[in-house]
């Protein structure tokens, strides 16, 4: 009952979010000279495909009905048809769906398993003030360092010495594990670096923040062993603003990490959207930002559950 | 009567950007088994520095100079991180002066209480534990995570898992301060009462001079990092031999409401940056002379109580002339 | 002035890692502005040496494919890479510090609507964005800003906002409207200051994420154009001879990593100084 109080004006939230999401990219299109048909379409059109879409999309009506005719054919699954291949776009994404996932579960996982025990360690300032300094020097690189800045390194690195990888050439993880795992993990590696020293800030801040509280002194002054305090009272009260950035750092993630699509040529959704705007071919890019958004805000929906079961008295007082 | 935590010297020093501020400047303090001891003082006059020395649960930046504390016979600034652990789980209980953040937030209380207690309790012990501390209804409490519960039902559940090891000694700071002053007295109370059932020491630290007079055997006052007067509760909040105290008193007696903050004398405390060399009270002191500016005093013993003043005599004589 | 060099005094003596941000932010800001008059050579000169040449006294960072000497071609590229994430950022702050405060102070229907914008914004992935805008208004500076400002306008207007919702509770700001101070003085002068506090520490968060997203933009050649040069402009001209002229990548990726680097390491030093965490042992 309390989850279901808490979570439904949030829900409420999500939906208002996504519509103005879905305002901001239809305005933005609209903005594109050539005008709406040409995007869909593309400007090598005959005349009489043009009036096909402009009778579906209603374009001599006014842009608020235009909208809603659009947030339809949006709700509908219609996403708008490729002018290079004459497909939907929609069919074209879901297909890259598993590749762009593979990525940003292969970048999370790294992430958090070098990430999480690195922030606690240094939270709890077990390492001493050396230790302290290292994992600050890591978490400063890992936000510092551009991610094509470390994939062109790594590409350069690996078209040198090979060494087991491979640069570019991705084949399905279901045709080749190991020939899709030679090609994934050098991208998934370029994308966890900035993951790594997110999750490693965070945590580490969380667990300086918990260590100052009263039950951490409670827990010393009832004889308790430092192991049980780290498991037991501080990693589940400092797990709130981990969850917020690891969801958020998903949320990008599956947004498509453009840089690194291009860099290593992984056929997922970055690559897919930015050769659709170097070809102009824009309804993929309209597709493109608003499953990215989507996705992001429903990530995010996932966080604010995951708070509510994490700690008792988030949704409480409502 | 032995006694069963005993601080001698003590030094101990906080870390600042401004340099180390002295909170203790060479406190003594003997708690003896089975009484019940309070120490009082305006905030800032390092009573809790020393409380929770007595377990050495301080801030990191808390810097131990000088002197010991035993407590039953265990030097706890010289003890390994072990042995220290289990002189805190066995032998120590604390009470904290805010009980809603000396619980996890996070974790149901029932769970909490298991914790502390010996073994792997069922769940009718645990009702059992929170039942000593006089909670109601003990079988919902258990299931409450800590906001569900009131601030009294909150302490009591802090002094059941304090309690949960029949400790020797139970240190409690200002366990009353951030209470409804309705239920004061009865938490009080329930701490007297299981002090007085197990036979442990209970060293309170307050600055509610009135609820301690009431159930204290002995009051130390603690001025300036030091245990300026101690000695049995009537003689001491009767006839003070310490200026100090007696200026506590005179500011006691005046305020309305019981567990008022003290705020009584002109000027203000003391921050020390290193050893006092003079009678730290000497600039707010009414008795004050020369000397006292010159000279440490020296803890003395006066008419059945230990005095840190050079003129312990005089105030005393003052005190009796015209009473409280 | 006295309190900003005893900082400055024992951040060096106990903390290096703040020290060697400070000192290579204001190194890399002093190549920013007066790297242009410094005997660094001409960046603009084709044919100054040879063609792709590894990196030699001369020419410390190598030369280019036509010939150019690439170290003034870096300082080039960080005097735009700041400003331009810079001039992003201050928009962004200018902007976020008003709604921010605005739905913290107002409260209602303004906060909703703020917060409920700012969480449109911050639901975009910053390089869809910078895809979406170059689509729309094309490549170029004026891109890369916009998407800067739009990527980081959201970190500000909450931060603003809840700091806005503490401080407006508090007893000066209670008693200043009680007093019957005009709302618009009680924004500036009371919640105002408080507030900058928090904005400065999130400035330099959102300054080293604008470095990045304006680096990546410019990758992806969205961004800054020819003939001028940022040092993600540099990184993509380099890129394409990475593996037999790989010293164009290293050398302008290393100062752009430089520069992030130091932008977040001043910023925690900032932070540490304004909010320090006081923890405890666990023993």
């Amino acid at each position: 009952m309390r989850l279901f109080l808490y979570l439904l004006p949030r829900l409420a939230a999500m939906i208002v979010t996504l519509l103005g999401v879905s305002i901001l990219v239809f305005l933005s299109l609209r903005m594109i000279p050539g005008g709406y048909a040409d995007i869909l379409l593309g400007p090598f059109v005959t005349p009489a495909a043009r009036e096909a879409i402009s009778q579906r999309y209603g374009l001599d009506q006014p842009m608020a009905l235009q909208y809603l005719r659009w947030l339809g054919a949006l709700l509908q699954g219609d996403f708008g048809v490729s002018m290079v291949t004459r497909q939907p776009v929609i069919d074209e994404f879901i297909r890259r769906a598993p590749v762009t996932l593979e990525l940003a579960l292969i970048a999370l996982g790294l992430a958090l398993s070098v990430g999480l025990p690195l922030g606690v360690w240094s939270g709890i300032r077990q390492g001493g003030r050396r230790g302290v300094d290292m994992a600050r020097l890591v978490g400063a690189l890992g936000a510092s360092v551009p991610d094509f800045v470390l994939g062109s390194v790594l590409i350069f690195v690996f078209s040198v010495w090979s060494l087991w990888f491979r640069v570019g050439g991705y084949v399905p993880f279901g045709q080749d594990p190991v020939g899709n795992l030679q090609t994934m993990l050098l991208p998934a590696l370029t994308l966890s670096l900035f993951g790594i020293a997110l999750v490693l800030r965070t945590t580490r801040d969380a667990v300086l923040r918990v260590m100052t509280e009263g039950y951490i002194t409670a827990a010393v002054a009832r004889g308790e062993r430092p192991r049980d305090i780290v498991r037991l009272h501080i990693l589940r009260n400092a797990a709130i603003p981990v969850v917020t950035v690891v969801t958020t750092y998903f949320g990008f993630l599956l947004g498509g990490a453009v840089v690194v699509e291009v860099l290593f040529s992984v056929p997922g959704f970055g690559l897919y959207i930015f050769n659709g705007l170097l070809n102009r071919d824009y309804a993929i890019v309209q597709a493109g930002v608003l499953l990215a958004a989507t996705a992001f805000v429903a990530i995010n929906m996932l966080a604010d559950f995951l708070y509510a079961v994490i700690d008792p008295r988030v949704g409480a007082s409502e | 009567m032995s006694d069963i935590a005993k601080a001698s010297g003590v030094v101990v020093s906080y870390r600042t950007s401004r340099g180390a501020l002295r909170a203790l400047d060479g406190a003594d303090l003997a708690v003896r088994a089975g009484e019940t001891l309070a120490v009082v003082g305006e905030s800032g006059s390092g009573k809790s520095t020393l409380g929770m020395a007595m377990g050495r649960v301080l801030p990191a930046e808390a810097e131990h100079e000088a002197g010991r504390i035993e407590v039953d016979g265990t030097d706890v600034f010289a003890a390994g991180a072990e042995t220290l652990r289990a002189l805190r789980r066995d032998k120590l209980g604390f009470v904290f002066q805010n009980p809603m953040t000396a619980l996890d937030p996070t974790m149901r209380v029932g769970r909490q209480v298991a914790r502390a207690m010996p073994g792997r309790p069922g769940d009718g012990e645990i009702a059992a534990q929170l039942t000593r501390a006089e909670l109601p209804d003990p079988a919902r409490v258990m299931r409450a995570y800590p906001h569900e519960l009131s601030g009294g039902m909150a302490q009591r559940v802090v002094i059941a898992i304090a309690i949960a090891r029949s400790p020797r000694l139970l240190i409690a700071d200002e366990p009353t301060a951030s209470l409804d002053a309705s239920i004061r007295e009865k938490v009080m109370a329930t701490l007297r009462r299981l002090r007085d059932e197990s036979g442990a020491s209970l060293l309170v630290l307050s600055h509610d001079l009135r609820l301690m007079a009431r159930h204290a055997d002995r009051v130390a006052v603690m001025y300036g990092g030091r245990v300026v007067e101690i000695g049995p509760s009537a003689q001491v909040l009767e006839h003070p031999a310490h200026p100090y105290t007696r200026a506590l008193l005179a500011a006691a007696s005046g305020s309305e409401q019981p567990g008022e903050r003290l705020e009584p004398i002109a000027g203000t405390p003391p921050t020390l940056m290193g050893r006092c060399e003079a009678c730290s009270f000497a600039p707010r002191c009414a008795f004050s002379r020369d000397k006292c500016s010159k000279v440490r005093p020296e803890p003395r013993k006066v008419a059945g109580r230990e005095v840190i003043c050079h003129f312990a005599e005089e105030v005393l004589e003052s005190s009796k002339e015209a009473p409280q | 002035m006295r309190t900003l060099l005893d900082w400055l005094a024992r951040i060096w003596r106990t903390d290096f890692l703040s020290a060697f941000g400070l000192a290579m932010l204001g190194l890399l800001i002093f190549l920013g502005i007066f790297g242009q008059w410094l005997p660094l050579g001409d960046p603009t000169r084709i044919a100054a040496g040879p063609r792709l040449g590894a990196p030699s006294l001369a020419f410390p960072f190598g030369t280019d494919e036509l010939g150019r000497s690439f170290l003034p071609r870096v300082v080039q590229g960080i005097r735009a890479t700041f400003l331009l994430s810079a001039i992003a950022v201050l928009i962004s702050a200018c902007i976020g510090t008003v709604l921010g405060m605005a739905a913290g102070y107002f409260g209602k229907f303004t906060d909703i609507a703020v917060a409920r914008g700012a969480d449109i914004l911050f639901a975009f992935p910053a390089l869809l964005v910078g895809l979406l805008v170059a689509a729309v208004a094309g490549p170029g500076q004026f891109s890369a800003i916009s998407v800067i400002s739009i990527a980081t306008l959201p970190l500000l207007i909450r931060v603003v906002r809840s700091v806005t919702l503490s401080v407006a509770g508090r007893g000066f700001v209670i008693a200043a409207r009680v007093a019957g101070a005009s709302w618009l003085r009680i924004l500036a002068v009371h919640i105002l200051p408080n507030v900058m506090g928090a904005v400065v520490v999130q400035l330099t968060y959102a300054l080293s994420i604008g470095m990045i997203i304006e680096s990546a933009l410019s990758f992806l050649g969205l961004g800054v154009q020819l003939p001028d040069a940022s040092l993600g402009s540099l990184l993509r001209q380099g890129s394409a001879y990475l593996t037999i002229a790989p010293w164009m990548v290293l050398s302008s990726g290393a100062v752009l990593s430089l520069a992030i680097m130091s932008v977040n390491l001043v910023g925690d030093a900032v932070r540490d100084m304004l909010e320090p965490l006081k923890g405890r042992a666990l023993t």
